[in-house]
């Protein structure tokens, strides 16, 4: 029996090519998209993979790729908030402040804004990072690779946490800066392109 | 003065908010916190703004396990289990999965048989020593095929395709098609007609193979050399094996296909012929050691219900020999010469 389920999925992972290519381009940054609103990453990993079944059964990996890719970023985010709705059923949500935070959040990407995990892909936002200067890389390492709450970076560096929280919040600031400058530069060149056409 | 304190304190303030969504975002808010920040966000468009794109990079910088190959692995796994809860559905994707197997099984059995399918495979059809056989051809050609004879032919024999291999005595009515013709091969001569009756003798331990032409007529060819020949009716032509001379000439047709019917003619043949013949049509060994007998000649006929001891007995009465049975199914025939006085 596991050789036929070893069997069923070799034949899909050479003979589905669409739906793959999609499921590997996608999938990672969905699952960051999802964990905006859901801190669980098991949670987030299960919103992702149902919403896969739901390509996978309407065959909307056939479309063409920027109509589904818009589709699974606001597939992503209304299982995010059907689960939020959950939760606050069933946990009377600890936080009510914070859910109307997601809420809000929510609603503004409802609005046609789009997130940079759905504009960029993950190597531009990395190079961007790597481009920070390296007390700012570093909190943003700790925070964010290793997992580190700001106390216990704080902790780990040696400084107070309110350093911490400045170097954070500084760090994520100046990546701000450098991703909207290089959609200027894009936008730039773009306009370039268009006056030499002209 | 006043503006530079109002300066300092929003100085103050901005730092506050700053680091409040610091620690929103990587650390421990308080309820009360959590409130400021919201109160925050609300009082104007671009504090709200500000707010999520920090957020939203805050987002994008994340690093969850890289894990994608083992999540499309879960997918497909879960795909599979729903698959297996549906018994139709289970029944349709197993039955895909089978046929994928039995192409590329069916693929790799044809695929090498290609390459050595040039050897065709054969049909053969073999009779026993002491008994005859006829065989009809898909052509429909009717072959008799006497005691201890072979009849080997392709399985692709058709009515385009009139090949057989003869080993033994076989007697041919070939169905008439001038456009394909019937070709007898044996060890030593090819036979070629179009729609004939004749009989073809090429035992393995005779000496001689021969031909003998009933109706119609026959091309022959030997083996091995460009010689052609006719053969007309009444004809017999024979090959001595060894020498590879042949003779043409008239024959006893009559005597030459009578075992086709079940009787047994001869006429005037050679004693070590008829001990042969007898051996092959009784399924009998027939010795002797007197070079004696070689120079008899006999003629018989004999109507197959005859047993060998029959058989035996009348040649003992006509001819000088006896017999002694030595063990199953083998006899000694010894030459008595008669005393004259």
């Amino acid at each position: 029996m596991k050789l036929l389920l070893l069997l069923y999925i070799f034949i899909f992972q050479i003979t589905m090519n669409d739906f793959n290519n999609l499921f590997r381009k996608y999938h990672r940054r969905l699952l960051l998209y999802s964990l905006k609103y859901v801190e669980s990453e098991s949670d987030a990993l299960d919103i992702v993979q149902n919403m896969f079944v739901a390509i996978w059964e309407n065959e909307k990996y056939k479309q063409d790729e920027e109509l589904v890719k818009a589709y699974l970023f606001s597939a992503v985010k209304n299982g995010c908030l059907n689960y939020l709705k959950h939760q606050k059923i069933v946990k009377k949500f600890e936080n009510e402040t914070s859910l109307q935070l997601m809420t809000m959040e929510a609603v503004h990407y409802q609005s046609g804004e789009r997130s940079l995990i759905e504009q960029e892909n993950m190597k531009q936002i990395n190079d961007a990072i790597d481009s920070l200067s390296d007390i700012y890389k570093e909190v943003i390492f700790l925070s964010r690779f290793e997992g580190l709450k700001n106390h216990e970076i704080a902790e780990k560096l040696n400084i107070p946490v309110r350093t911490v929280e400045t170097r954070i919040f500084r760090a994520l600031s100046t990546l701000k800066e450098k991703m909207l400058q290089k959609s200027f530069f894009i936008l730039l060149y773009l306009k370039g392109l268009g006056s030499i056409v002209k | 003065m006043l503006l530079v304190l109002n300066a300092k304190n929003r100085m103050k303030d901005r730092e506050y908010i700053e680091n409040l969504i610091a620690r929103f975002l990587n650390g421990n808010c308080t309820e009360a916190e959590l409130q400021e920040l919201k109160t925050w966000t609300k009082t104007s468009p671009e504090n709200k703004k500000e707010y999520l794109s920090i957020k939203d990079i805050w987002d994008s910088a994340n690093s969850p396990k890289e894990n994608t190959e083992e999540q499309l692995s879960i997918f497909y796994k879960n795909q599979y289990e729903k698959i297996k809860k549906s018994r139709l559905l289970w029944i349709r994707y197993s039955s895909a999965v089978a046929a994928i197997l039995l192409i590329a099984l069916a693929i790799s059995v044809l695929i090498p048989q290609k390459s050595t399918n040039q050897t065709e495979s054969f049909q053969v059809f073999s009779v026993p020593l002491g008994s005859r056989s006829k065989v009809l051809l898909a052509d429909g050609t009717a072959v008799s095929l006497n005691s201890g004879s072979e009849l080997k032919y392709s399985s692709n024999f058709s009515a385009d395709n009139r090949l057989v291999e003869l080993t033994g005595e076989g007697f041919f009515e070939v169905k008439s098609d001038k456009e394909h013709p019937f070709l007898v091969k044996t060890k030593d001569f090819n036979v070629k007609v179009t729609g004939t009756q004749f009989n073809v003798c090429a035992y393995d331990e005779n000496n001689f193979t021969s031909t003998t032409l009933a109706e119609g007529k026959i091309e022959l060819q030997i083996d091995g050399s460009n010689q052609n020949f006719e053969i007309t009716p009444g004809e017999k032509f024979e090959l001595d094996r060894k020498t590879r001379k042949y003779t043409l000439g008239n024959a006893d047709i009559e005597s030459e296909i009578a075992w086709k019917d079940g009787e047994f003619i001869f006429r005037n043949i050679p004693f070590p012929d008829l001990l042969q013949r007898l051996e092959r049509w009784y399924d009998v060994k027939l010795n002797y050691s007197d070079a004696g007998l070689q120079k008899f000649n006999f003629t018989g006929r004999f109507k197959n219900q005859e047993t060998i001891w029959q058989v035996l007995d009348a040649l003992k009465l006509t001819s000088p020999i006896d017999y002694r049975k030595t063990t199953f199914r083998e006899f000694t025939i010894i030459y008595k010469p008669l005393k004259q006085n």
